[in-house]
């Protein structure tokens, strides 16, 4: 379990990756209770096509979902706090992809007990392993 | 909206029970980035009462496995705080449960796509609290044909604490009638 004094720049965190059915989609769409037709609704979005795809299409949240999860499965059972995250997205991940999540510590500040944090890069791949969303996550570690 | 029967098995809350799902059939009645005033503020009117329920469950919809997140009673005796573990990405969740028929319903727009977004946490939410949700309409551009929309989410708890910020951005159809357009496709044989 990490603590701020035993993180270095440069330590991989543990990878999270998951295939993402339709059911996945769905199960996160009530979850968020985000029902938008471009995940759920199979008739329409072969018709949309929003992202240039007749498929649906997994949720950006899911996508940063995941990537925040690299974080919390590496460090919240030792009591971290997510302090901040941003995302970009940059490719859909249609019905049936895969993605795969890693993160890099890429800063440390020791900027006082109950104070430190880390801050993570990240990023999202899918099953071709190409990037289809990157983020940064600011991390407060116990000491 | 097509046939979301399949969803039912996975409405497990109370909230997840009472939502409207439906994203196509209010969208006549959707903000649209044409006509959003910026420096806008609102309060969404429908409050978020935390349950551990609805922790558990966005938990489990993001695929958590451990059980600090998954099971009450062994998070009780092993996690830092002797609550269930809550997913940061819990506050979508009540995001869209406040603003469900309210201002910063243009999330719901059919055809919307997520560019990116920037989230900060103050300090988790916790079990019993009630949340309001407080919306400014911060900025909204154009670039490569594309229209962006951003509102800043501040979550305060009964207490007037600011628990979280969402700076929320979507690209949007710009125009009611391209709202429209994306809405119709559910009727078309």
């Amino acid at each position: 379990m990490p603590r701020f004094s035993e993180v270095e720049v440069g330590q991989d965190l543990p990878v999270v990756s998951y295939e993402v059915p339709q059911e996945v989609i769905d199960r996160n769409a009530v979850a968020s209770l985000d029902y938008n037709p471009v995940h759920l609704n199979i008739p329409w979005c072969r018709k949309a096509k929003v992202f240039g795809t007749e498929l649906p299409v997994g949720h950006g949240m899911f996508t940063m979902s995941l990537m925040a999860s690299v974080v919390t499965r590496w460090a919240y059972a030792d009591g971290a706090q997510m302090r901040e995250m941003d995302a970009k997205f940059f490719k859909a991940v249609p019905a049936g992809d895969r993605l795969t999540c890693t993160g890099v510590v890429k800063e440390v500040h020791p900027v006082g007990a109950g104070r430190n944090f880390v801050v993570v890069s990240l990023v999202a791949q899918n099953r071709q392993g190409e990037p289809v969303a990157i983020g940064t996550a600011r991390v407060l570690l116990a000491d | 909206m097509g046939n979301l029967d399949r969803l039912r098995p996975y409405l497990v809350t109370a909230k997840q029970r009472e939502f409207e799902y439906d994203f196509i059939r209010g969208a006549e009645q959707y903000e649209v980035w044409a006509e959003v005033e910026i420096g806008s503020r609102y309060e969404a009117k429908q409050k978020f009462l935390v349950t551990e329920e609805d922790i558990l469950a966005y938990n489990l919809g993001v695929l958590e496995s451990d059980p600090l997140f998954t099971d009450p009673d062994y998070a009780q005796r092993h996690s830092p705080t002797g609550d269930l573990l809550q997913h940061p990405l819990f506050l979508v969740q009540i995001a869209f449960y406040c603003i469900e028929k309210g201002p910063c319903n243009w999330i719901r727009t059919p055809g919307a796509r997520n560019p990116g977004q920037r989230i900060a946490w103050y300090e988790p939410f916790r079990v019993g609290e009630v949340i309001t949700l407080r919306e400014t309409a911060l900025d909204k551009w154009i670039r490569r044909g594309k229209y962006y929309l951003t509102y800043q989410l501040d979550y305060y708890n009964q207490d007037d604490v600011l628990k979280a910020t969402w700076w929320l951005t979507l690209i949007l159809p710009p125009t009611r009638e391209d709202v429209r357009r994306y809405a119709a496709l559910d009727e078309e044989e």
